[in-house]
């Protein structure tokens, strides 16, 4: 038989080049590893800082003999010093602040005489100082005396401490924050009107302000008394902490917080722990220069800010769309238009930071407080803010929802436009009846595509009213309610501030991580949502067209 | 019969209601109003931002005010003449050489005389004023020197309104010991405790030290330090003398052209250079400016040239070098103002008038005045000056100069900056102290820019532009559902992530790996192009079991085992190439960090353009790859069909058809991958360093526009100089990425239209 020719032995396979296509193979998986894997670290090293590990206690050589340490391994590395030889070393965390200093320690390998890991040990965690690491000695009791963990009640009577003081630190925030707070801006006002008067600006009488100063004084120390005998009662009792190595630790009602026993929890009691920890991330405060406690206030003021950035955003980016592709007649001049709107997108986030600073702040925000407050000692709008920065980033964004709206209009079949029209309609009634309604997914894409954007950006935050911490919400229950002049905090500046700036960037890592997790988390699903709306538009046109 | 219906159609019947057509002319009016509104607003941005920076490039704006009378007393000589002014610039004080001074007040013109009781009886022959204390020196025909200061208090009544109340402070006189005859020429130098007077007289020339000393019972004295005899040492008559307001250098300049500059150094005064401004002819003007580091220097023809104090390469002593020259002043006595805020002055001869600045080398204003000055003085708010004419005439002039550092030499120029040792491109926006002079040069921050943007793009564009080539050509429908997306979720990771990720968790982890990175960026496609040597090589039985367009996906496990492989075997590459020799020891070590900077020279950082080259791949990838891939995918197919039918192999398709067809779309992804490089904030601001380098080093950071921008805008004060020209920053990144995007997007309509075509 014959043999057929070589070249069509492998028809359609030709080796040609060959070698070239696997080069280009290899551009396509970096790119997919490479998300696979920012992703994956973002996830693991997030996840990391909520799951409780085991304490462990290391014994370590020391010039003067060995010492004892509790803790939980964070890193392991290998470290080259200066001549070259390598070291390998684990980092630990250690807490209790009080006696070392530092919450994270570098042991060497080679020091490390001994590792176990103890049951009793004990995670405490407190408001202030942050962690504590050790075995439980006692506890004290309402009468002043102490219990020591021997006793069967010890746990029952740590809960119910833990648990009391929590309510207490509730009622004190009441006190602290409505209560006087309400009353020293009532006396902040009366005082302002008070100059006013003697000023001669505005009419009233002094007597009868001054009349209700005094009231509220008097009520300002009632409530300062109150806060004062609720501040005593947390402090009145205590748990006192023995760490390893022998020191004691005090821990004072007031600053206590939760206590876990991380060797003696099983799998399921550490899951519980990491979803309690996740719970307290997502809906606590910062506490210790933001290097602990949660984020809320940050993930507050990225929703609230995005949200009002796709109210101006959404109405004004659909009509300038609906005006390039419905009304305005095309030619040369709407096409340059397209196109620079189109590029607008593609100008760096920082120079619409440049511009919200010196047209909104400066310009707008100056002529606001002069028509409005005069008498403001400081500026209100002519300092950053929530709005400002929301219409700031409207205007970063509004590109993404022209062009997405201008897409998903013109995908509209120009068959079912001209059936409207032939059956009478106007021409905005074909819009408003036909039109918008197709393209509402594409234009949903957009408006998502452009909060996920807005909820990702810093730069331009940076110089128009983000905060790395806002004692205020910009809505809370003090009249009116809604304070667009207020800065805010950020996920993405939080990000920054405490990877950046924290004065202990280390014990601020965990933190990052967690807030980067969220972030991401936030936005990977925004554009997930937005894709897969877009997706299913295709689909449905797909069918529909003829 | 019951009433009919009426055959005839109702007129109105195909009428549409009122309401429907009053909406839909209000909705096309709100529509057409909203969306100009919107695209006006938009390009607002540009127009605003222009706006903030006008001023930059603007001159000073001068006014002339009312001309004031303050004859001298009868035993005046005009060659002595001082003016001095307030901080306000409301009461100007002239002396003429007698036991008085004058004091005008401008609002009202009134006189006030104001005796200074030590001059009774005393033959003034030199007078020198500094404009900084206000301090009035005087010589004397027999060979004293003593000195008075004027100061102004400022009292405030009770509706807050401001009077200045001038008042005079003597101080102690001096017998000069050294030379004989006339004080000629006086300077006097005051730098807190220590003070330097230089006197010239017929003959000889001394250095007289003053020290300040605390006394028992308080208050302060002042006491004769010590006197140093220089006349030995110049060469000829003098011509004009300078001291320094820190109260160690003397400048003296002789009738031979040379100027001699003297250090007062432990008690001593050491001649330690000797230099010729004017090549022979001498200097007769001589004044500090503002900061006291530069001297101005004027010769009788009306050159003006500016020396400033720095240590010449390979000089141990800071000396005196030429970094300005400005155009001549003209013809006559020079005078001088130096500016008590920044470093302008204002000069003039023979009547003209001229207001210059240092930094920028620039002559910010120039006018005629009504009548020929001797001395003029700035007041401290900068916002008037002062001229005296022989007769006593004083003028004052209102100028406002908001930013007299900036102009294009200052941003984009070399510019030889005071104590600085040549010119040089820099930015250095803020000081710590007051006499700082900004150094705004854009330049390193343009560089940071391109270099930051060159290493992002040497790193993304061949991983992206491969992947688009794959993904359009090779990849089948259903992949590619999933993979597009993978890069659009990519393209949305904030960048504040990818900063933090790259400043703080992976430049210490890859900070002793260069050479691991090395070997893994070597090794990677040499594996590739093996894996494709050895695939094709294979039988077709093998090969038939993938199908085309999953290699990528056996690429996963590869490019892992070698990057894995690579990396450990990244150290052995290190103790072969990268040896550094301790010079002090001779010792090896195997250290890329210490050979780097070894080896080329060059320093190396923790924060270097690798690790920004590889996060800004997350940034940049994306972009080039959908935009090209997009190109590539819209080649007809008729064209690659055609090229197939004739037997070309599928990468010959991609090579001679497919490539060369898309490559107008494949330059404007390159062009949009690049503006989205340069604009990049955050990870420049989190991964660089920050420091502003001129260099092309890939080993250590830079600072970039954008950062620049995000670092010291929120610190600047609006309106100031600085701000502004952060503002100019934004216009430029504007300006570039705007047009780069627009030539990028007309290409892509271009290749859009001509692919429709075929």
């Amino acid at each position: 038989m014959a043999k057929p020719p070589k070249a069509f032995a492998t028809t359609g396979r030709s080796r040609k080049g060959e070698p070239l296509v696997w080069l280009t193979a290899l551009g396509l998986t970096l790119g997919v590893l490479m998300t696979l894997w920012l992703l994956g670290l973002v996830v693991y090293k997030g996840c990391q800082t909520f799951w409780p590990d085991r304490l462990q206690v290391f014994e370590v050589k020391t010039d003067s003999g060995t010492e004892k340490v509790a803790g939980y391994e964070v890193l392991d590395r290998d470290r080259r010093d200066g001549d070259g030889n390598l070291h390998h070393e684990v980092q630990l965390f250690r807490g209790n602040v009080e006696l070392y200093g530092e919450k994270f320690v570098f042991l060497d390998s080679s020091s490390i005489v001994s590792r176990e890991q103890a049951d009793d040990l004990l995670l405490v965690e407190r408001l202030a100082g942050g962690n504590v690491i050790g075995r439980a000695k006692a506890i004290e009791l309402a009468d002043g005396s102490r219990m020591g963990p021997e006793d069967p009640s010890f746990e029952d009577e740590l809960e119910a401490l833990i648990e009391v003081n929590e309510d207490r630190r509730d009622e004190l925030r009441d006190v602290e924050k409505f209560q006087i707070g309400k009353n020293s801006k009532r006396i902040k006002e009366l005082e302002l009107k008070k100059r006013l008067i003697a000023d001669g600006k505005v009419g009233g009488s002094i007597p009868e302000i001054d009349a209700e100063l005094e009231k509220l004084q008097a009520e300002y120390e009632e409530l300062f008394a109150e806060k004062v005998k609720i501040e005593e009662l947390m402090k009145a009792r205590h748990l006192y902490i023995e760490a390893v190595d022998g020191r004691e630790i005090v821990i004072s009602g007031e600053s206590l917080l939760h206590v876990l026993r991380p060797n003696e929890v099983g799998f399921f009691g550490r899951l519980g722990e990491m979803l309690r920890r996740i719970w307290n991330f997502l809906t606590m405060d910062p506490r210790e220069a933001n290097t602990e406690g949660g984020v809320y206030p940050a993930i507050f003021g990225t929703v609230i800010m995005t949200i009002v950035m796709s109210l101006f955003v959404t109405p004004f980016g659909v009509i300038a769309a609906i005006y390039l592709r419905e009304y305005a007649k095309q030619g040369p001049f709407v096409r340059a238009v397209r196109i620079s709107v189109n590029n607008l997108a593609g100008v760096p986030s920082i120079v619409f930071g440049v511009f919200g600073l010196a047209f909104f702040i400066y310009f707008v925000g100056g002529v606001v407080d002069g028509v409005f407050f005069p008498n403001a000692e400081e500026p209100v709008y002519k300092s950053g803010g929530i709005l400002w920065a929301s219409l700031t980033l409207a205007l970063l964004t509004v590109p993404v929802v022209i062009v997405a709206t201008e897409e998903a209009l013109a995908a509209v079949p120009r068959g079912v436009r001209e059936a409207a029209l032939a059956c009478g309609a106007s021409k905005w009634q074909a819009i408003q009846r036909v039109v918008l309604p197709a393209s509402l997914p594409g234009i949903l894409t957009g408006v998502i595509l452009a909060m996920a954007r807005g909820a990702g950006e810093v730069a331009p935050l940076m110089l128009v009213g983000v905060v790395k911490s806002a004692p205020d919400l910009p809505i809370d229950v003090t009249a009116p309610f809604i304070h667009p002049e207020r800065q805010f905090m950020h996920l993405g500046f939080h990000i920054y501030d405490l990877g950046f700036q924290s004065p202990d960037s280390e014990a601020a890592k965990p933190m990052v991580f967690a807030t980067t997790l969220l972030l991401i988390t936030i936005v990977v699903v925004m554009n997930l949502a937005a894709i897969i709306i877009r997706n299913r538009l295709r689909k449905k046109y797909a069918t529909s067209s003829f | 019969m019951s009433p009919t219906k009426s055959p005839e159609p109702d007129p109105q019947r195909f009428e549409v209601s009122k309401g429907t057509l009053l909406l839909d002319r209000a909705m096309t009016h709100l529509i057409r109003v909203g969306g100009l509104a919107v695209i006006l607003a938009v390009f607002g941005i540009f127009f605003f931002i222009l706006k903030e920076i006008i001023p930059l490039f603007s001159k000073a704006e001068v006014e002339v005010e009312a001309l004031m009378e303050a004859p001298g007393p009868e035993n005046s000589n005009s060659n002595s003449l001082a003016l001095g002014v307030d901080e306000w610039g409301e009461k100007p004080f002239l002396y003429q050489g007698g036991s008085a001074i004058t004091i005008v007040d401008v609002e009202t013109g009134a006189r006030e005389i104001l005796p200074v009781p030590m001059l009774e009886g005393v033959e003034v022959t030199a007078v020198s004023s500094d404009p900084v204390k206000r301090r009035i020196a005087v010589g004397t025909a027999d060979g004293r020197v003593g000195s008075f200061v004027v100061t102004y208090g400022a009292e405030f009544d009770e509706e807050g309104r401001r009077t200045v109340v001038p008042s005079v402070e003597e101080e102690p006189w001096f017998e000069v010991e050294e030379g004989a005859g006339p004080v000629r020429e006086l300077a006097y130098g005051e730098g807190g405790s220590r003070r330097i007077v230089v006197v010239a007289r017929d003959l000889g020339t001394s250095l007289i030290e003053l020290r300040q000393k605390r006394g028992l019972i308080g208050g302060e004295k002042l006491t004769r330090a010590g006197e140093t005899a220089v006349g030995d040492q110049l060469g000829s008559d003098v011509s004009s003398v300078v001291a320094s307001n820190n109260g160690k250098e003397a400048l003296i300049a002789t009738q031979s052209g040379a100027v001699y500059y003297f250090l007062i150094d432990g008690g001593e005064a050491v001649l330690k250079q000797t230099f010729k401004p004017f090549d022979g002819d001498p200097p007769v003007q001589m004044d500090y400016l503002f900061g006291g580091v530069s001297v101005a220097m004027t010769d009788a023809s009306g050159d003006q040239k500016i020396f400033s104090l720095f240590r010449p390469e390979g000089s141990v002593d800071r000396l005196f070098g030429q970094i300005k020259e400005f155009a001549p002043v003209g013809a006559g006595l020079p005078i001088f103002a130096p500016s008590l805020r920044n470093k302008s002055f204002l000069t003039g001869a023979g009547g003209r008038l001229s207001l210059r600045h240092l930094t920028s080398g620039e002559t910010r204003w120039e006018g005629e005045a009504s009548f020929e000055p001797v001395a003029a003085a700035i007041d401290g708010k900068t916002e008037h000056f002062f001229i005296a004419g022989a007769e006593g005439q004083i003028q004052r002039y209102t100028f406002d100069d908001p930013h007299p550092e900036s102009g294009w030499t200052a941003f984009f120029g070399k510019v030889w900056y005071e104590g600085g040792s040549e010119p040089v491109y820099q930015w250095q926006s803020t000081g710590g102290s007051d006499d700082f002079e900004p150094k705004l040069s854009l330049v390193p921050l343009i560089i940071g820019s391109l270099k930051g943007t060159f290493y992002a793009l040497l790193f993304s564009v061949p991983v992206a532009l491969l992947a688009a080539v794959f993904s359009a050509s090779f990849l089948p429908h259903d992949m590619k559902k999933v993979v597009k997306p993978a890069m659009e979720i990519m393209a949305s990771l904030p960048s504040v992530v990818l900063g933090f990720l790259a400043g703080i968790w992976l430049a210490p982890i890859i900070e002793d790996k260069i050479p691991s990175i090395l070997l893994v960026c070597l090794s990677l496609p040499v594996a590739a192009l093996l894996m494709g040597v050895i695939w094709c090589r294979q039988p077709m039985q093998v090969r038939r079991w993938l199908e085309g367009g999953r290699e990528w996906m056996v690429m996963v496990p590869v490019v892992l085992g070698v990057s894995w492989a690579a990396w450990s075997l990244g150290p052995l590459l290190e103790r072969l190439a990268f040896v550094y020799e301790d010079p002090a020891t001779g010792r090896a070590i195997a250290d890329f960090r210490l050979w780097w900077p070894q080896a080329t020279g060059l320093s190396y950082d923790q924060r270097n353009c690798v690790v920004v080259g590889f996060m800004m791949g997350f940034a940049v990838i994306p972009v080039i790859f959908t935009i090209s891939e997009d190109a590539l995918s819209n080649v007809p197919k008729t064209l690659t069909a055609a090229s197939s039918a004739l037997g070309a192999s599928r990468w010959q398709v991609v090579r001679s058809i497919i490539i060369p067809v898309a490559s107008p779309g494949i330059f404007s992804a390159l062009m949009i991958g690049f503006g989205r490089a340069v604009g990049e904030t955050m990870i420049m601001v989190m991964a660089t360093g920050n420091t502003p380098v001129t260099e092309w080093n890939i080993m250590n950071g830079m600072r970039t526009l954008a950062a620049n921008i995000a670092v010291e805008l929120p610190e600047a004060a609006p309106g100031s100089t600085h701000y502004r020209t952060l503002f100019l920053g934004a216009l430029v990144l504007f300006v570039l990425t705007f047009t780069l995007n627009s030539v990028a997007e007309i290409l892509r309509q271009r290749l859009r239209e001509k692919n429709k075509l075929v």
